[in-house]
């Protein structure tokens, strides 16, 4: 361990292995007695090398592989990729595929942003509320596992399509639970408005001011809080949110208890697209036929996961594998925000400003081989990937 | 003659020892640590643990190998827990426990004991600053901090029984509100009394010394094994002796085993619904709530006391 300055300011380090994270990443703060004078962030302890892994696996393999680049958001990675891997090909999906994709999207927007409830209660010590929230997002869990029989990579999305169907039974199960879920979450709501000790702990805390959102290129949830307007499901609808269009949601505040409101509000307007989708369900096929082999081309792919915009890039060089993906989770985006805010903050309110972001840090791990002007071109196969992780790892343990 | 001093001597021993000291206090802390466990989880809708979790929490920790790290005082880092335990078990003689008259008393021991319960909090305060661990340092400077912003309330509002009995003596303050509920003339200072009694054990809200997901385990982040066993078991002792006070200083008295059980498991069903109900405080925020709601209260009340005691006579 190292040694403390003999000065009053002395650095405090959250994480790899922390409490208050549930993944590892390093949080370097250093206090004057209580006060955080300055923090650092240092990423990179849960990379997994999954974009090189899919230069290296086929079209179809892809989606299994990228459904696992988050534990929560799982499904909107594969929508993501495959609305890129469509459009490249050039394929039209069913509107039923279309509007399946969508519902689950949403049901899975509502156990993040429950997930997420309860972490952020737990954050601020108040168990209670943590352990409610995470009790009534069993529900969720329930349906999505009645829908896909998965509760967490749930394997809805195929290229083309998707795989399961949505029927009355099932839909009325949907409808029961999302009326359940609708009262649980006025309750929250107004507990995380009105509890006075919770809003010690949150109102003014973390504030971020519009152009401060704007600058740090903040995503999501976060920005909405900041009054930012930045929501894909609204800005450029995909899938099926051209029919089923989302209202957004945003609070002018920018702080924590701002974060909270969005995303209990966005929770309302889940529920409500998924009973319009429910409504209207479109009939039709639930997949179509996929080429094996995509055309070459580039495109990019925009949804909005439960934490912000998420990002893909797809490179087809005309074979069944892809040439080159690029994902950009919204955690990486939100996270120069955390940095920024914790200063001449308290150390206590330092675990609730990184929640309030919501991140997911195996997400947001990149690795970047940085020139330094010798111009040399360096092509790194997964098997040189592969060996210099277990070496970087072995390195960072001893 | 010297066959009398001997068993004299023994009984002594038996009840320093085992009962209602010693071993029997410690049991009963584990008991109302397993009730309140188990009250706070159903509360969360949790499950909970079994009757004889805390007991083998302890057996488990005892037997585990206790690490004593680099750079620390190992005589303070071993000793402290032992004192923390010491001095909840020699408040016990002063105070009367499960119904039976306390096995020594004094004057002013009322004092004393206030002053042995925190111990705890000093000992664990010493035991962060022991050690080099940057949780343990922000701990301990929290712990310490609590202490001398919950000390002074609590101690006044203990003192407001003594005031209305005309006595210093636990054993004679007990005796004066056997017949009264002191809870209905001083409610504030049975207020102040019971949060006190949560800051002292920095249980949730006030549970910022040692706030999990900011400073994994505050002051006792570098303790495992054995002086963790002890000081989780003092702090059960300190639990038992504050509801104990608590229970015969406002809530009629506990000269009876029966009503003694059954006051201090009410008083501790209020705590465990306390610490349902909040989220936690920041360290400033429980500073300001003691010194500007706190002290005022057991002031006011005070103030009534005086008042009251002036228009009587």
């Amino acid at each position: 361990m190292e040694k403390v300055q003999t000065s009053r300011s002395f650095t405090v380090p959250i994480g790899p292995q922390h409490p208050a994270l549930k993944e590892p990443e390093h949080f370097l703060i250093t206090v004057d007695g209580e006060i955080v004078t300055k923090a650092v962030v240092r990423l990179g302890y849960a990379h997994r090398g999954v974009e090189k892994a899919t230069e290296s696996r086929n079209w179809v393999q892809n989606i299994y592989i990228l459904e696992r680049i988050c534990g929560i958001c799982s499904h909107i990675h594969a929508t993501a990729y495959c609305l890129g891997v469509e459009k490249l090909a050039g394929v039209e999906v069913p509107p039923r595929a279309q509007a399946i994709r969508v519902l689950v999207a949403e049901m899975e927007r509502i156990h993040s942003h429950l997930l997420w409830l309860g972490v952020a209660a737990h954050e601020a010590g108040f168990d209670t509320l943590f352990m409610y929230s995470w009790r009534d997002r069993e529900t969720i869990m329930d349906l999505l596992e009645s829908l896909s029989g998965n509760r967490v990579n749930y394997s809805v999305n195929l290229l083309g399509g998707v795989k399961f169907d949505v029927d009355d039974e099932l839909a009325r199960l949907i409808y029961d639970g999302i009326d359940f879920l609708e009262k649980r979450t006025q309750h929250y709501l107004d507990v995380v408005t009105s509890d006075a000790m919770f809003l010690q702990r949150t109102r003014g805390i973390g504030t971020m001011t519009r152009s401060q959102a704007d600058v740090l290129g903040t995503v999501g949830p976060t920005a909405r809080a900041s009054n930012v307007y930045r929501d894909i499901r609204v800005e450029a609808p995909y899938g099926a949110y051209g029919d089923f269009p989302v209202k957004i949601v945003l609070d002018e505040r920018g702080d924590l208890e701002a974060r909270f409101v969005v995303r209990i509000k966005e929770l309302f307007e889940s529920y409500r697209v998924i009973r319009e989708i429910l409504d209207n369900l479109p009939a039709g096929e639930l997949s179509t036929r996929m080429p094996r082999r995509i055309q070459e081309g580039e495109t990019v792919s925009r949804v909005e996961a439960p934490r912000g915009e998420l990002f893909y890039f797809i490179k087809s060089n005309g074979t069944d594998t892809p040439e080159r993906i690029k994902v950009r989770t919204p955690t990486i985006c939100n996270m120069m925000s955390v940095v920024k805010l914790a200063v001449g903050h308290q150390l206590a309110d330092v675990p609730m400003i990184v929640v309030g972001i919501d991140p997911c840090f195996s997400c947001n791990d990149r690795m970047t081989v940085v020139d330094r002007g010798q111009g040399q071109r360096q092509g790194w196969t997964w098997e040189a990937l592969r060996r210099y992780g277990i070496r970087h790892y072995q390195r960072l343990a001893r | 003659m010297a066959s009398d001093i001997i068993k004299d001597l023994l009984v002594s021993l038996a009840a320093i020892l085992f009962f209602p000291g010693g071993l029997f206090l410690l049991l009963c802390g584990l008991l109302y640590e397993w009730i309140d466990r188990k009250l706070l989880a159903q509360l969360q809708n949790r499950i909970g643990p079994r009757w004889f979790q805390p007991l083998a929490d302890v057996i488990k920790l005892l037997a585990k190998e206790e690490v004593v790290p680099e750079e620390v005082d190992a005589r303070l880092f071993i000793g402290l827990p032992i004192v923390a335990l010491a001095g909840g078990l020699t408040a016990a003689l002063y105070v009367p426990f499960a119904g039976l008259a306390p096995s020594h008393s004094f004057n002013g021991d009322l004092i004393v004991t206030i002053y042995l319960l925190s111990l705890l909090s000093l000992c664990l305060g010493l035991a962060g600053s022991n050690t080099l661990d940057r949780f343990s340092l922000v701990g301990a400077t929290r712990t310490l901090t609590q202490l001398f912003s919950y000390e002074a309330p609590f101690l006044l509002a203990l003192l407001g029984p003594a005031f209305a009995a005309g006595s210093w003596q636990i054993q004679e303050i007990a005796t004066y509100t056997e017949t009264r509920w002191l809870l209905l003339s001083q409610p504030l200072g049975f207020l102040v009394a019971v949060i006190g009694l949560m800051g002292k054990l920095e249980l949730p809200p006030l549970d910022a010394p040692e706030a999990e997901t900011e400073i994994v385990a505050g002051a006792l982040t570098e303790y495992s094994g054995r002086g963790l066993a002890i000081f989780r078991l003092s702090k059960g002792v300190t639990l038992i002796l504050g509801l104990t006070l608590i229970a015969a200083f406002y809530l009629g008295g506990v000269s009876n085993p029966a009503f003694f059980f059954l006051k201090t498991i009410a008083l501790l069903l209020i705590i465990v619904g306390l610490k349902a109900l909040f989220a936690r405080l920041r360290i400033d925020q429980s500073v300001g709530l003691w010194w500007r709601y706190g002290t005022l209260l057991v002031l006011i009340q005070w103030l009534g006391m005086f008042l009251w005691g002036g228009v009587m006579t």
